[in-house]
């Protein structure tokens, strides 16, 4: 018996995002909406979307996929397994129906009948076999979504079987993400792979009026399965690679629906004509990465962590760099998840002489020096303030201009700490894997706490007990200052005239088919 | 003449040779991680060996390049390292916009520098003056605030142009003129005054001339001096300095389209500069360089075309 | 980006009056005020600073102009007013480093490559191609990607990307003074090359330069500001470019972060570039400057009478020039090239106006056409033509002169011919256009004259370009030119001073011919008695700008009463011809040495 499952106690899965530019708030928050665009009849299509984006997208190929801001990118050509509602509900994509066994190691996915690749070929149970194993092999930066499976096998034409390792309880939702795009045999070996998406989504990458780096044109796909989650006749998604092309595009009215490079770009999409639409997407801060000192000896002392979390003017910073769009706040975790504890909120008030009294306990009484990135998709003016505000503790960075291999040399353990914006993901399971283990991305050194492990297991078994351990959780990292949040902020997703969206929770980019038309 | 061409042709030849080689071992040095950085921040040494060995870099440098060679003879030139794409073709479509905004700005260029030089050197006096002048702050204005000041009065205030973006002459030859007409502004203001200068300078050279005033003493009127004789005698400095401006808006176009947001090679080659995509970069570097050789060489057929001393030796 | 335009000409006037005089161009004079004014705030950035550039403060974020930070704070809550000092500091030593990079190798190159030339002149001609190949932004960016964002670097490399810009100008003026008798005379006379390179030759490549300098630094300002603003530079030394870049991003919140730098680079550029313009008008005088003479003009001596030999035959005057003054303006006042005598030319006559190089015998030729050289002006005098009043008429009513009544034969007959045009076109263009004739029909006439004036081959030369000619063959066409319209008076202006020996005989009986045929009147200018022995009825002798003897070429010869006149003859080394030559002698001539 499958069951259609309902993740509803859970309020809402995020996802990565990459940049740390989506954030913002406003209080004209989100639309109403719930459950996303099932049965909702649509009339007729929109002539035309132009979307505004911050990111190009990296690669078209599936197995190799990043989300976050490139996830609109992704949904126009593909589906995945499974949908996640604007509410994070998890309902039937290419699967129609899922079901786990008993002890939560096995997942039975029913495959969608009927369903074919914009190049003719037809989905069954061995391509998304294939595709599956493709991801757990591929160049993703998530690709740890996968880690606890084990084995992907295809019983018969229609159905898929997902052996697990161990218990996930993110597993539904990853699959509604990157770790769940299927896409056409035809491309796993094809030279074009990277430049030329072959999907079962709700639209067609026109590769003759699109620029790779510049501006993409979709065209529906007239086979789709779901018709009336396709609101437009034709989607364009422009890439302005800089500031005040976005805002210049903006001004002009060129674009319909558009991420920020920055919460200063409001007040200008406002008097553009443009509609604020937010929700809480990330937190906002210093990851304190190299904590066994492997570049930086001193932030392997938890005094020197904690130092730094003493010296940050929190209140300041919301207001300097967020115009006050947001709320201080020490925990990297989701307010309304297991591990939130209002009390940790105030764990290190703004205190530069105790900064510097833990700086002088742990031997370095003159301060000490950290190397940190500084690319140029975030204002100059930024990682000033941020190093302004260390620099009167005694904490001195010193900035290094990052190239376009930013991302990778961040991940790759290049810097020992760095300024950046995390998901605050809705499940601690989701916090403890994008962040905390020791294969998380955002665990850029990679290291393994025997204290931390001890507290996953027992997340990982869910109930009563992982609630409380996840809280356990969130005051250890607190306490030993693996982070040095700023503040949670929102993201901000502008609509023009006759354009709404609604916004999905923890998410940089709604969902492609929450994008529709009024007029 | 055939044998002229294609002595400049030969020698063009060469330094694009010179250049692809020059870049190629230059980008060398910048490009150390580059397969870590495309197999991913968690691919593990398997992964990125796999990588290595898709894109080529475990190879002596100097087999890459003889390979690299070998295929852009066969007009080959790779796929980018990062998206994937054809060399050839993302850097044929993205020069066809970069080339249309640069000839759309030498030909501005052309028409009001000679008008301007012209005007300054017949006029002389208060024209002259302010002709100068106007050059001068044309010049002086650095491109990327032109471009900014242009959008902010005639896109977002007057709406007149759309702000950033390019319409492809295929979709709508209106859109299209609309769209480059702001970036072939932007471009021109600065490289007007340079050849507005040289005009009004071998003008007022060629006014000095003898044989102006002989044709004087025969009765001509100084209209048709100044436009026959003059203007055609100016010709020659003012077209090398028109074939100079072309290299020079090719680099503005860079900052040009960024700011308009354009799909030209200016993004792209930043994109790929930066990220060591060295396929593309060579791309970039061969056609420009193609490009640059043809300009030349034509300036330099129409220079003899102009002057019959060239032509008829 | 603003360009440097490659300017060669060689400079006229260099030395220490240079500064003065730029301070006294307009201008110059305000270029050099603004670009001291911002030097100064640059280099004195770290002392006038007020707070220290890079030092941010949460409370100043977009702060108002007040008493604490002067101009407002930025994005980041520092100091605008702080940052722009330093900001300008770096710009401009980011201009500097681009000008000094490209001067040194520039010039270096140049030197070397234009005095030794062979393998490092082949060598400099191809980096400079090569430059010129691909836009320095393209290389900016790569190497940016390998040596990382240095602003010095990025400079640095710019400078050397755009020192072809030096080299060419330096290369070529190398160039033309090494084949120069003084530095032949320099090296024979034992001088190392380096002391030759040393004096003579820096001296000969200083102007263009300086020149170039103003421009170079504005095209590394420039060229910094647009790397700086597409986010490429080095964030830890500050730029206009910077600054504008976060100001561009925070528009809508306060434009005094666009406003400051904008302006200071703006002015900055703008200074440098009429500076540029400054330094050329000055080193090349190519500058319109509004002669205002502090002085009004005036002879500024006694004319002495002239004397006549009063020996005229009857008939009526056809050109009659009296007390002509033609003035130049110059420093305060003017100069007087011509100023008085009397010269008088009856129909069909061939009179000789002779004197020495600059005593103003072409200036009176070009007065009577009206085709003075710019600046001259006719100041006082009559000029009549055949009754008619020619001083004070205005171009047009001239025109209608030129060419069908009054003609003119140059000296030089290579410069005087279009070398764009051919024969055909020249002889042509003014029949059709002036005289009004059908174009098969000036043809017709343009080839008949060009037989009539001793051409082998018409159909020939009419389809020659100029450079396909000899001198004598040119020579010819201008006179057919000449008397394509039958006038009524033809000025030569020493029409067989550039020709060989024996094609100067040929000319001049050319000339005799064409006057028994057509019955005009000829003025040669001369300054060869040769010449006037040989065809001249009548002489009138120049000397400073006055007609000081005139008559019959026997009389005048004969019988010298100028002292001016005696001492002209005296001077002809094999003493003065007493009677008309048969042929003519270039020894005949007055000062050849030091004509043209």
């Amino acid at each position: 018996m499958l069951r259609h499952t309902k993740l509803a106690a859970v309020a809402g899965m995020a996802t990565l995002a990459l940049a740390a530019c989506s954030s913002s708030g406003s209080d004209d928050a989100t639309s109403p909406a719930a459950g996303g665009s099932e049965g909702t009849a649509i009339e007729g299509r929109a002539p035309e979307l132009r979307v505004g984006a911050v990111v190009d997208i990296s690669t078209w190929v599936a197995a190799d996929a990043a989300w976050g801001n490139e996830a609109t990118y992704y949904m126009a050509v593909y589906d995945s397994l499974l949908r996640t509602s604007a509410t994070n509900e998890v309902q039937p994509g290419l699967a129609e129906a899922w079901e786990y066994n008993d002890d939560l190691t096995e997942l039975t996915l029913d495959i969608r009948d009927g369903v074919t690749f914009t190049d003719g070929t037809a989905l069954d149970a061995q391509v998304v076999v294939d595709n599956l194993n493709r991801f757990r092999e591929g160049a993703s930066p998530d690709r740890a979504l996968l880690d606890a499976v084990t084995d992907v096998s295809a019983p018969d034409d229609d159905t898929v079987v997902i052996t697990l390792s161990a218990p996930d309880p993110a597993l539904e939702i990853n699959l509604s993400m990157q770790a769940g795009l299927i896409a056409s045999p035809s491309t796993f070996d094809s030279p074009d792979a990277q430049t030329t998406p072959v999907g079962t989504g709700p639209y067609v990458l026109d590769a003759a009026s699109s620029t790779i780096g510049a501006t993409y044109t979709f065209t529906p796909n007239e086979d789709y399965w779901a018709p009336e989650d396709q609101h437009f006749d034709k989607i364009t998604i422009n890439y302005y690679a800089d500031a005040s092309a976005l805002l210049n595009a903006l001004r002009d009215g060129q674009v319909d629906v558009s991420n920020l490079n920055s919460l200063t770009q409001i007040p200008d999409a406002e008097a553009a004509g443009y509609t604020t639409n937010s929700i809480p997407v990330n937190w906002k801060g210093l990851i304190l990465a190299d904590r066994w000192g492997a570049n930086n000896e001193a932030l392997a002392d938890v005094k020197v962590r904690q130092a730094i979390n003493y010296a940050i003017d929190r209140e300041g910073l919301l207001q300097g760099l967020e115009s006050g769009y947001g709320e201080p706040t020490t925990q990297i975790f989701n307010v309304e998840g297991d591990a939130y504890e209002a009390e940790l909120e105030d764990a290190y008030p703004y205190d530069p002489e105790k900064a510097k009294a833990l700086l002088a306990e742990a031997g370095y009484p003159e301060g000490i020096h950290i190397t940190m990135p500084q690319t140029s998709f975030v204002p100059a003016s930024e990682p000033e303030l941020i190093k302004g505000v260390l620099a009167e503790s005694n904490i001195f960075i010193d900035y290094e201009q990052a190239g376009e291999s930013f991302f990778g040399d961040l991940l790759g353990g290049k810097w020992s700490a760095f300024a950046f914006g995390l998901n605050q993901e809705p499940l601690a399971w989701q916090t403890y894997n994008q962040a905390i283990a020791p294969g998380a991305a955002w665990n850029v050194y990679h290291q393994a706490d025997e204290t931390v492990e001890a507290l996953a297991a027992r997340i990982r078994l869910g109930g009563d007990d992982g609630a409380a351990a996840a809280k356990e959780l969130n005051e250890y990292v607190v306490d030993q200052a693996w982070f040095a949040p700023f503040y949670r902020v929102i993201g901000v997703i502008v609509t023009a005239d006759g354009f709404q969206i609604t916004m999905k929770s923890g998410q940089a980019v709604s969902n492609l088919w929450d994008i529709t038309a009024t007029a | 003449m055939l044998s002229f061409v294609s002595r400049r042709l030969a020698t063009g030849v060469g330094l694009i040779a010179t250049l692809a080689v020059l870049t190629f071992f230059f980008l060398q040095f910048g490009v150390s991680d580059v397969a870590q950085r495309i197999a991913g921040q968690q691919a593990g040494p398997d992964a990125v060996a796999v990588v290595e060995e898709r894109i080529g870099v475990d190879r002596p440098v100097i087999v890459q390049f003889g390979d690299w060679v070998g295929s852009a003879l066969t007009g080959d030139l790779g796929r980018s390292w990062f998206s994937g794409q054809e060399v050839t073709e993302a850097v044929m479509s993205r020069m066809a916009v970069t080339v249309s905004l640069a000839v759309g700005s030498v030909v501005l260029t052309a028409l009001l520098g000679v008008t301007l030089g012209a005007l300054a050197a017949t006029r002389r006096g208060w024209s002259d003056r302010g002709v100068q002048f106007l050059a001068v702050l044309g010049q002086a204005i650095p491109g990327f605030l032109m471009a900014l000041a242009l959008v902010l009065v005639f896109a977002i205030n007057l709406d007149w142009f759309p702000a950033t973006g390019y319409t492809r002459p295929s979709e709508s030859v209106p859109g299209w003129l609309l769209s480059i007409t702001l970036p072939v502004i932007a471009l021109t203001v600065g490289s007007i005054g340079g050849v507005a200068q040289q005009v009004r300078g071998s003008m007022i050279d060629a006014f000095e001339r003898d044989y102006v005033r002989t044709l004087r003493s025969r009765g001509l009127p100084q209209r048709s001096v100044v436009f026959q004789h003059v203007l055609r005698n100016a010709a020659g400095p003012a077209l090398t300095v028109l074939g100079l401006q072309f290299v020079i808006l090719l680099g503005g176009a860079v900052i040009v389209e960024t700011l308009f947001s354009i799909p030209g090679l200016g993004p792209l080659a930043l994109n790929a500069t930066s990220q060591g995509d060295i396929p593309v970069v060579m791309g970039i570097v061969v056609v420009t360089g193609v490009i640059v050789v043809l300009v030349n060489t034509l300036v330099d057929v129409i220079q003899a075309w102009v002057n019959p001393k060239v032509r008829l030796s | 980006m603003s360009s440097v335009t490659p300017a060669a000409a060689p400079a006229r006037r260099t030395g220490p009056g240079l500064f003065l005089r730029l301070l006294r161009h307009p201008l110059g004079g305000v270029s050099m005020l603004i670009l001291a004014v911002v030097v100064l705030l640059g280099a004195l950035a770290p002392w006038l600073a007020p707070f220290d550039p890079s030092a941010t403060d949460l409370h100043m974020i977009l702060a108002e102009p007040g008493p604490e930070y002067l101009l407002g704070g930025d994005a980041a809550g520092r100091d605008i007013l702080s940052r722009l000092l330093v900001a300008t500091a770096f710009s401009l030593a980011g201009g500097l480093l681009v000008m000094a990079v490209a001067v040194t190798v520039g010039l270096t190159a140049g030197l070397v490559a234009g005095y030794y030339g062979g393998l490092i002149d082949a060598a400099g001609a191809w980096f400079t191609a090569l430059t010129m190949s691909l836009p320095s932004i393209i290389v900016l960016i790569a190497a940016r990607s390998v040596m990382g964002p240095s602003m010095w670097w990025t400079m640095a490399i710019f400078g050397l990307f755009i020192s072809p810009v030096y080299y060419r100008v330096v290369y070529t003026s190398v160039r033309s003074v090494r084949n120069e008798l003084y530095v032949d005379a320099a090296r024979t006379s034992g001088l190392g090359d380096g002391r030759i390179i040393g004096r003579h030759v820096l001296l000969a490549v200083r102007a263009p330069v300086i020149l170039l300098m103003s421009g170079v630094i504005a095209a590394g300002i420039g060229m910094q500001a647009g790397f700086d603003f597409l986010g490429l530079g080095d964030p830890t030394t500050p730029t206009w470019g910077q600054m504008l870049n976060e100001g561009f991003y925070n528009i809508n919140r306060s434009s005094n972060l666009v406003l400051w730098p904008a302006l200071v680079l703006g002015l900055t550029t703008v200074a440098l570039t009429l500076l540029g313009t400054a330094l050329r008008d000055e080193l090349e005088g190519t500058g319109d400057k509004r002669h205002k003479a502090a002085r009004p003009w005036a002879l500024d001596q006694e004319v002495p009478a002239d004397i006549d030999h009063g020996d005229e035959p009857a008939g009526d005057a056809l050109l009659t020039v009296r007390d002509l003054a033609v003035a130049y303006p110059a420093g305060e006042g003017y100069a007087t090239v011509v100023k008085g005598g009397r010269l008088s030319v009856r129909r069909g006559e061939t009179h000789g106006l002779i004197g020495e190089s600059g005593s103003g015998k072409t200036q009176t030729a070009f007065s009577i056409l009206g085709l003075l050289p710019k600046g001259g002006k006719v100041m006082a005098g009559s000029i009549v033509f055949d009754g008619e009043e020619l001083v004070g008429r205005t171009d047009a009513q001239l025109n209608a002169l030129r060419g069908s009544r009054i003609a003119y034969v140059p000296q030089e007959p290579m410069s005087n011919l279009d070398p764009s045009f051919t024969v055909g076109h020249q002889l042509t263009e003014p029949l059709v256009k002036v005289l009004g004739m059908k174009k098969a029909e000036a043809r017709g006439r343009a080839l008949s004259l060009l037989a009539r004036v001793g051409i082998p081959d018409p159909q020939r030369a009419f389809d020659s370009y100029p450079h396909q000619l000899s001198g004598g063959m040119a020579q010819r066409v201008l006179i057919a030119g000449a008397v394509s319209s039958h006038p009524d008076l033809l000025i030569a202006d020493e029409p067989t001073t550039a020709l060989d020996v024996t094609v100067q005989a040929e000319v001049l009986d050319l000339l005799r011919d064409l006057q028994d045929e057509l019955g005009m009147a000829i003025l040669i200018v001369t300054h060869n008695f040769g010449v006037v022995a040989d065809i001249c009825d009548r002489v009138t002798v120049m000397q400073k700008g006055v007609m000081v003897e005139t008559g019959a070429t026997r009389a005048v010869f004969e019988n010298p009463r100028h002292e001016y006149t005696r001492a002209l003859f005296a001077a002809i080394p094999q003493g003065a011809p007493r009677s008309p030559l048969p042929g003519v002698s270039s020894a005949g001539s007055l000062g050849a040495g030091a004509l043209r």
